[in-house]
């Protein structure tokens, strides 16, 4: 199939352009972050480096309406208040423009929770099949990306509809799904210079160097979970800040809130954080997780070793890794104020528990 | 494409008593009669009872499965949500996600003698079990309740306590920490009265709940008294919001108590990372 091309210059007209068909997420620059925006007159999609957030947003929203309520007075007894209950509105066709092939594979991991653990969530269901994920693949690897320990890599193709190749002057765009080639219809073939440039990239694409074998990673972690010491060693620095919960791609932890408003109101889904004390404080007083230890170790373990458990099997190569839920992003290491490193963590557990 | 699976049915409370000073017990039924004709549970799943505009919180349906009049929680005032149904009142409504969660395996004690053992609210979840046992008496051995509290007054379900003593078919054993001057019966913790009684673990099952303390001795009482993991019976707390398994919070290692749970063997528990 021969690539589409997306030149520097007309970036903002293509973007423009799908913003009609679509609710268009794009990537702007925001002080030093890089987040995404419903598209707007005069924006400039910025391409350049990752987005400070990750991509979940589009299909897992920070917040969202679950359901609405509204008290009214019985017309026929007028003692008593009746309520009534309506659906949020539907999803919208959705483009998401500018993340990057780790953010990609995280869909799969949302996947997994949303669509696959049991009951199916209908809101993440209906934005999934609305939403078009536009990549853009890696030149380089920076020092926070580990996207080849965990099964990605810098072209990784998984959860893209399209995946764009940064060429002399523009992109040029691979289809990978057919909502892809569907968004891709209108633009022009790239150029034959862009087509060469493109073709020498997926022959030699950025090396990412060597990868640690995690495979032992979930049976590891199992045998130091009750050693606090290491655990204590581990967490010492954590401030239980949360930032790595908020940017990671497989994170899909969220709490419910009412929000009132006179004699009606919303029923809200936000993101929440299994690193804050009150996630899991019960009412009694009792928290299962009373120390940054042990609320570090279970987001360690359920990425590491809960997540392989329970989706054992699937997308195992054969020799393979199992599927942890963490795509190697790196935005962990990168926002975290005190620089707590997973990568660090999970080779410590392979150090230290991994032996007999 | 799916249902909401955070949409609650409507219902309507019917009737609302204390039971202790900090318990009080809520009868409910849904407002579409053919949906609560229709309804369906096993003793021992939960519910996600709501008060728009505050919030949900995660109860076990109390009432059994072979009295569909009406469904009952019991909800001791502790947090937001208790405080707010607290304030509720007959005819006001509440929604309702329901059932959730796994349930007491009924079947499996088919034939068997049946010790239940419980502290202070911890008898609700039991409430239900027992009087599914008792509206289907011909299938169970001997039936023992050992229920405790911290004085007389905190007790739950006083009326049927007297009620289940009197029937017969069952043993009645109840203890408090500090007795009032009326108390005629035991003084005492309830795992020292397990103990005391020496109930024997042949062809029994014990199923118990309360607060954690009181599970971890109880547990160790049985264990001291010959009861394998397999004959332990009990159901977990956890902080819970979805009720679906989706939301994460009330994991246990891999598992999650609003699906795989409330109810575990100490035998499945023992499989857990120990994270309670």
């Amino acid at each position: 199939m021969v690539a589409k091309f997306l030149a520097t210059d007309a970036l903002a007209d293509i973007a423009a352009a799908w913003a009609r068909a679509y609710r268009l997420l794009a990537p702007v620059r925001e002080g030093q972050a890089v987040v995404y925006r419903p598209w707007a007159k005069d924006m400039h999609p910025f391409l350049g480096r990752p987005p400070t957030v990750s991509a979940k947003e589009a299909l897992f929203p920070q917040t969202e309406n679950l359901l609405t309520y509204t008290y009214r007075k019985d017309q026929n007894d007028l003692t008593r208040t009746e309520v009534f209950l309506a659906e949020p509105l539907p999803q919208e066709p959705t483009v998401l423009l500018g993340c990057r092939p780790c953010d990609a594979r995280g869909r799969k991991l949302l996947d997994r929770v949303f669509l696959e653990r049991g009951v199916k969530d209908n809101l993440y269901e209906a934005r999934r099949k609305a939403t078009i994920f536009v990549s853009v693949a890696c030149d380089r690897l920076e020092n926070t990306c580990f996207c080849h320990w965990t099964g990605g890599g810098p072209t990784s193709e998984e959860g893209s509809d399209v995946l764009l190749f940064t060429v002399a002057g523009g992109y040029a765009a691979k289809a990978l799904t057919e909502a892809g080639e569907r968004l891709l219809a209108a633009l022009p073939e790239a150029p034959a210079p862009a087509q060469e440039e493109l073709a020498a990239k997926l022959a030699s694409p950025a090396e990412p160097g060597p990868a640690p074998d995690l495979s032992a990673a979930p049976q590891a972690f199992l045998a130091l979970f009750d050693n606090m010491d290491f655990w204590m060693d581990q967490s010492a620095r954590c401030l239980s800040c949360g930032v790595c919960t908020y940017l990671c791609p497989a994170c899909s932890c969220f709490n419910i809130t009412d929000e009132p408003s006179g004699m009606k109101g919303k029923r809200l889904r936000t993101w929440d954080t299994c690193m804050s004390a009150l996630y899991t404080l019960e009412g009694s007083g009792h928290n299962p997780r009373v120390s940054r230890a042990h609320r570090l170790r279970n987001r360690v373990g359920h990425k590491f070793c809960y997540h392989p458990q329970e989706f054992p099997a699937m997308d195992k190569k054969p020799g393979g890794q199992p599927e942890f839920s963490c795509t190697g992003c790196g935005r962990c290491i990168k926002a975290c104020p005190v620089s707590v490193d997973i990568r660090r963590i999970v080779h410590d557990i392979l150090e230290k528990g991994g032996k007999p | 494409m799916s249902a909401n699976p955070y949409m609650p049915m409507l219902g309507t409370i019917v009737e609302t008593f204390d039971e202790t000073p900090d318990i009080k017990t809520f009868r409910v039924v849904l407002q579409d009669e053919a949906a609560m004709r229709a309804f369906r549970f096993q003793p021992g799943q939960v519910a996600q009872l709501s008060v728009f505009g505050t919030g949900e919180s995660t109860f076990v349906i109390c009432s059994p499965p072979t009295r569909m009049e009406y469904l009952q929680f019991s909800v001791m005032r502790v947090g937001e949500l208790t405080h707010r149904l607290h304030t509720l009142r007959e005819g006001d409504p509440v929604g309702i996600r329901a059932p959730l969660g796994n349930h007491f395996d009924h079947q499996a004690m088919h034939g068997k003698d049946i010790v239940f053992i419980g502290g202070g609210l911890g008898l609700a979840p039991l409430r239900t079990l027992l009087l599914y046992m008792l509206d289907t008496r011909a299938d169970y051995g001997n039936i023992t309740l050992i229920y405790g509290g911290r004085s007389p007054e905190h007790l739950c379900f006083k009326a049927e306590l007297a009620e289940w003593a009197a029937r017969g078919d069952m043993r009645v054993e109840l203890t408090v920490d500090t007795p009032d001057k009326l108390w005629a019966h035991r003084v005492g913790v309830v795992p020292a009265v397990l103990t005391e009684l020496a109930v024997s673990p042949q062809n029994a099952v014990a199923v118990t709940c309360g607060p954690p303390i009181m599970i971890r001795f109880t547990i160790m009482a049985l264990e001291k008294l010959g009861f394998t993991d397999e004959q332990i019976v009990t159901t977990l707390e956890r902080r819970m919001k979805c009720g679906v398994g989706l939301c994460g919070r009330c994991n246990i290692g891999g598992k999650f108590v609003c699906v795989d749970g409330p109810v575990f063997t100490q035998a499945q528990l023992k499989d857990l990372p120990q994270e309670f």
